[in-house]
């Protein structure tokens, strides 16, 4: 491997896609032109939940406004899980007789122009007698209230228990914390859109749908369900992405109606999200309640986990993940990187007026580190110790790996504790409790906050199948094609939108082939080039895709070796690949890749009559010796100042010290944490997307929905423990979501370090100064009273 | 989100915009850099019929003396502020707050004239002009006229601006070389709209002591004698501002204030 | 109406509507796509093009105001030595990753080291503000932007 390691795994090499970023030559949904194109506007519910008494068109306009009725043929959505229980809510994509949220489509309009489009919107008439909306998640589970389905007996969707006995750790724990705390709705908000532009090609008799999306042959499956034509005369392009992180990962309503009406009126029609939309449609992340309780020894050490836990999951159910795959992993990974002696989880996915809930990098993670790692430092607090000592005391350790859980995670490999003691080390505990005892000059109040999480990426099968939901990954396949000139081609079938897939791939492919990346061209997310993949979501395609890859191309070498050794009269066996040339070990004789390929393409006379025809194409599949997937762990550690005058918190130092096992492209590792704890800083301090008692979003704009900008994120300084995955090809791990677990947990925790003696603790995200000066002030009125 | 259809003219001369804004009635409305009614168009909250572009017109973008202040043209951008590119008379405050309004790629195009017309309660220029007790001159068809800044807004996104006039310029008093100020914007990152503003300026030769509590939604609430502001009246302007004391509001326009005011007096 | 304005150098007529915005007569009718669109409120900096030589959000600038104008897009910066130079540490320090910010987050990038040649790290991620990237945490930009700053005054 070494002669590869400057170009191959673990090399930080450069992006290949850089070049056409870097000149406005990316290619995004947007930037689609066609012949004839026409603009698609939507008409969208303006209240939250309300019953359709009318839909009118205004006159001449009826051959360019369509709803559902126009819509013949044409399926719900339907996104069930087989989980007992589970209770089907069934999309229209354009709403009939009723709508459940805020920004629900309920007609399509049709013009030359977007501007035109929307004119055209403006003059459709809805007659809506409005109901009364469920916004609340946790009244929503109350019996009683109005339902947002009628049809159903209450607003649960799917209620779920863990349920250990743990009266004997209840009787007998010397320290008991129990916490209600919350995370806000957010709105993902990558900087592109969603996007859809449909064609209609008649010589193929097959839609083409190009949308800015994550997992194109599942849109394209979804699409087939919806449409009523079969999955072949349908291809999915998802062409350059501007930002995924989950958004991205859904079958549209808009999808489906663009499909429609492609076909409909036999020209290219497009649609592009605009952000008003984003933010007052598609708010639909994050959201969850936990009234949790934490046992422990009156040393600190945890004994046990009592939870209920509700997820705010919206009105209907997303394709492919459905409205209750987030509330159904809180239970399976609340535990966190912890051991334990007893858990108990009840949860709750319920249904409100909102958009429904989609996976955000991290999906349930986030919140579930959130609530997990403020009730330990609660525990610590009470026990009197340092935060990391009561950690330290029930992390599992790594003579423990493999180690299985007390939810049956099968956690891979890893040093957990190291990763706490070097977060501590590298943040420099004892300089920050100095400075605290010294105080701050401008009077602000420092404190100090960890949190450290597991992450299970790139799981399988094994772990799908039982949610039963539309999706269920398993395997991936990549066909890998050394063409005439050498150069090597990778199709797969996920989709690369910021990773930098197109580079890491090739040097995996280097790693096997010696080919220059230089000469690697990925093909990527087009249901008609690639292999059917479930696509881009869960931290998986480094493991799956590379696994794939790599696999693809050590079957091109055997085949390579056939051919060159033949050429070289000498066994295939004692040829070295490397730096793009087939060499005769021991020798200074060589061949090109190229030179390879040219005979067996251009030159095949030279060849014996009884080579192998199978050639230098190959689609092979690759699946982890178990599906369990890979963890990576971080331990996050920060130091902020908070100013308890206007409720504001500066982060002054922030450490990641994270385990990604073996790191293909540790530059673009980095590149994923930096990205995702920018989010997690989000998360914790800036983003929420209030609604009103109605049902009504209350930010609409990026001034009132809050991104963070370059002052808002610090220079984060990341450190590496690489301890390869024993189930996956190079040890890799799954690590593209990690960065955004942790810092709501570990910010939250350094304010209320800082906050402690004041009697302040918050457990609500985002901190914002209005939640922080309101906290303070009810604390000094009870210091006051009492 | 796509502005809605309305008619453009770019008039050549500043008796012309009036003409045309006078005669445009309601649905006429004037656009200067744009940057604060673009948005309000591509959001289709404002539907104008008709937009009278005056960006470029020279009577705006005069800046002059006129001995005991400067004359800053309407058109003047806040850019050109913060550079220093044109005369500031308060010795910094001005390019300072400049420097603060949205972003540079905003400040580029934004003007004076028009975040003042647009008069958005947190916005910098409304707020910073009341606390310099600054003039706005405007211009319609019966002639010029000069109106206190501190009375300019009436309340939020309105103004005592007839329906015809256009705002020429701002005329802003010279402070001398012992004023002293402070100006503490609050909001959550840098750019976006303030939560809270105070502001204090103390000008011993122009007799001159007033504070500002801003952005509270509504007119700037200016204290005109501010020579002994203590804490204690401190409090007591920001709760004259609107804002009971013990309430979110009133502790973070209290400790914009304050700061404000520690800063003009170098504690 | 018809809009005559330079684009890239070179004169350049639309037939735009008033309401056109300048983002939009350039991606739409110019077919220049390399200026991406965000927000199309002037918050998200996506869509920064530099007019008159000065950055400005072409999504609430009305095109029909640009008439005369001399516009600049990415596409306009190949062979411009700063933005040159940004692209090769843009490209080191990994501060792209989707791309969709990145021709804005170039435009103000080159405004900051042409216009604050003494800029320091805090004053980069002032003059940053404007300009959102949901992908990088900013590290690499931050230090992209220091990168060419530091290499122009050692250059002198």
């Amino acid at each position: 491997m070494t002669q590869s390691a400057r170009k191959g795994v673990g090399a930080r090499l450069r992006r290949k896609e850089d070049e056409r970023f870097l000149r406005g030559r990316g290619d995004y949904v947007g930037n689609i032109r066609m012949v004839g194109m026409l603009d698609v506007a939507f008409v969208r519910s303006p209240v939250a939940h309300a019953r359709i008494r009318a839909v009118r068109k205004s006159p001449g306009l009826e051959s360019v406004v369509f709803t559902i009725d126009d819509l013949t043929g044409v399926k719900p959505i339907v996104a069930n899980s087989a989980l007992k229980g589970f209770k089907s809510a069934p999309q229209h994509v354009l709403a009939r007789d009723k709508v459940r949220q805020v920004g629900e489509l309920i007609a399509m309009c049709v013009a030359p122009s977007r501007a035109e489009a929307e004119d055209i919107a403006t003059q459709v008439e809805l007659d809506l007698e409005e109901l009364p909306a469920v916004v609340d998640m946790v009244a929503a589970i109350e019996p009683g209230g109005p339902r947002v389905h009628e049809e159903w007996s209450d607003n649960v969707v799917l209620e779920t228990l863990v349920d250990d006995d743990l009266s004997t750790i209840r009787a007998n724990a010397a320290i008991k914390v129990q916490r209600r705390i919350r995370t806000a709705r957010q709105c993902m908000s990558p900087m592109e859109g969603r996007g859809v532009v449909a064609h209609y090609d008649r010589r193929l008799d097959q839609l083409t749908v190009h949308s800015a999306a994550q997992m194109p042959h599942i849109n394209r499956a979804g699409l087939s369900e919806c449409l009523g034509i079969d999955q072949g005369r349908i291809r999915v392009v998802a062409p350059d992405v501007g930002g995924g992180f989950g958004y991205k990962g859904i079958l549209l309503p808009e999808e489906v109606c663009l499909g429609w009406l492609a076909m409909m009126l036999g020209r290219p029609v497009r649609w592009l999200e605009d952000r008003f939309e984003q933010l007052a449609a598609n708010a639909n992340c994050r959201e969850h309640y936990y009234d949790i309780t934490g046992y422990a020894t009156a040393d600190g050490r945890l004994l046990a986990i009592d939870c209920e836990a509700i997820v705010d999951s919206g009105a209907y159910s997303s394709y492919p993940f459905s409205a209750c795959l987030e509330a159904a992993q809180v239970s399976s990974i609340l535990p966190g990187p912890y051991r334990m002696d007893g858990y108990r989880c009840r949860t709750w996915s319920a249904a409100t007026n909102k958009p429904p809930i989609l996976p955000y990098r991290g999906v349930a993670r986030t919140g579930v580190c959130f609530a997990l790692e403020l009730v330990v430092d609660a525990i610590a607090r009470a026990a009197g110790k340092e935060p990391y000592e009561v950690r330290l005391a029930c992390l599992v350790p790594p003579e423990a790996m493999p180690f299985v859980n007390i939810t049956k995670k099968f956690f891979d490999s890893g040093d957990y504790p190291e990763a706490l003691r070097r977060a501590v080390r590298v943040l420099d505990l004892p300089k920050w409790r100095e400075r605290q005892k010294r105080g701050e000059p401008d009077g602000r109040r420092v404190g100090v906050g960890l949190a450290i999480f597991c992450e299970q990426g790139a799981h399988g099968t094994s772990v799908y199948h039982g949610w039963g939901i539309p999706m269920v990954p398993g395997h991936e396949q990549c066909t890998a094609r050394l063409s005439p000139d050498g150069v090597l081609e990778l199709r797969i079938g996920a989709h690369s939108h910021g990773q930098g897939l197109e580079t890491t791939l090739a040097q995996v492919a280097h790693e096997i082939l010696g080919v220059d990346p230089d000469n690697v061209r990925l093909i990527h997310g087009d249901t008609a080039l690639t292999p059917y993949s479930t696509g881009t979501w869960g931290s998986r395609c480094m493991v799956m895709s590379g696994g794939a890859v790599a696999t693809a191309c050590k079957e091109i070498e055997k085949r390579v070796r056939a051919i060159a050794g033949k050429l070289m009269e000498v066994a295939g066996d004692d040829l070295v690949l490397e730096a793009g040339r087939v060499r005769v070990a021991g020798t200074d004789r060589s061949m090109s890749l190229a030179e390879v390929a040219h005979v067996w393409y251009r030159a095949p006379q030279l060849l014996p009559a009884d080579v192998d025809p199978a050639g230098l194409e190959t689609t092979a599949g690759y699946k982890a010796v178990r599906d369990s997937g890979t963890f990576s762990y971080a331990c996050h550690a920060c130091a902020v100042a908070v100013d308890t005058e206007l409720g504001t918190i500066e982060i002054l130092d922030y450490v990641v010290v994270e385990d990604g096992g073996t790191l293909v492209n540790p530059m673009i590792v980095d590149g994923q944490v930096f990205g995702g704890t920018a989010q997690g800083i989000g998360t914790a301090l800036y983003e929420e997307m209030p609604f009103d008692a109605q049902g009504q979003p209350l930010a609409s704009t990026l001034a009132d929905y809050m991104l963070p900008g370059a002052t808002e994120v610090p220079t984060i300084r990341i450190e590496h423990i690489e301890t390869p995955s024993p189930l996956s090809y190079f040890g890799q791990k799954g690590i593209g979501e990690g960065g955004a677990i942790a810092p709501p947990a570990a910010i939250t925790n350094a304010v209320n370090d800082a906050l402690a003696d004041l009697g302040v603790e918050m457990l609500e995200s985002p901190i914002t100064p209005r939640r922080l000066l309101t906290a303070l002030a009810a604390a000094r009125a009870r210091r006051g009273a009492g | 989100m796509k502005a809605p259809r309305f008619a453009y003219e770019k008039p050549q001369s500043l008796d012309a915009a009036i003409r045309l804004l006078a005669d445009g009635g309601d649905g006429a409305k004037l656009i200067a850099g744009g940057q604060s009614l673009g948005p309000i168009l591509n959001f289709r909250l404002a539907q104008p019929e008709l937009l009278i572009d005056i960006r470029t017109l020279p009577e705006l973008r005069t800046v002059r003396d006129e001995g005991d202040a400067v004359f800053l043209g309407a058109g003047t951008t806040h850019a050109a502020i913060e550079d220093g590119r044109v005369c500031d008379p308060t010795r910094g405050l001005l390019s300072a707050v400049a420097r603060t309004i949205a972003y540079r790629a905003v400040r580029n195009r934004g003007t004076l004239g028009g975040s003042l017309a647009h008069a958005d309660p947190a916005a910098d220029w409304v707020n910073l002009m009341a606390l310099l007790d600054a003039e706005i001159v405007a211009r319609g068809p019966s002639g010029e006229r000069r109106l206190h800044a501190a009375a300019f807004v009436r309340g939020p996104l309105t103004t005592d601006l007839a329906a015809d006039e256009i705002i020429t310029g701002v005329s802003v008093r010279k402070l001398s070389g012992r004023a002293r100020w402070g100006q503490y914007k609050f909001n959550r990152k840098p750019g976006e709209f303030a939560e809270a503003i105070g502001g204090f300026v103390h000008d011993p030769e122009l007799g001159m002591a007033r504070a500002l509590v801003g952005a509270i939604g509504d007119a700037p609430y200016v204290v005109a004698d501010a020579m002994r502001l203590d804490e204690p009246a401190m409090h007591d302007a920001v709760s004259r501002a609107g804002f009971a004391d013990g309430t979110y509001e009133h502790q973070i326009h209290f400790a914009a204030l304050k700061r404000a005011t520690a800063q003009a007096r170098g504690a | 109406m018809t809009l005559s304005l330079s684009v890239n150098g070179t004169p350049v007529e639309a037939q735009v509507e008033p309401r056109t915005s300048l983002a939009d007569a350039l991606r739409e009718h110019l077919m220049l796509t390399g200026t991406n669109v965000g927000c199309e409120h002037g918050v998200c900096g996506a869509c920064t093009v530099l007019i008159d030589g000065a950055p400005a959000r072409s999504c609430i600038t009305l095109a029909v105001a640009c008439d005369g104008a001399d516009v600049r897009t990415i596409e306009g910066l190949d062979e411009d030595p700063v933005a040159t130079a940004l692209r090769e540490a843009f490209a080191a320090e990994h501060a792209l990753q989707c791309g969709y910010c990145t021709p804005g987050m170039l435009v103000t990038a080159r405004d900051i080291v042409l216009r604050l040649p003494d800029a320091g790290e805090p004053r980069v991620r002032e003059e940053l503000a404007g300009n959102l990237c949901r992908c990088t945490g900013y590290v690499g930009i931050v230090r992209a932007i220091l990168r060419v700053l530091a290499e122009r005054k050692t250059a002198g």
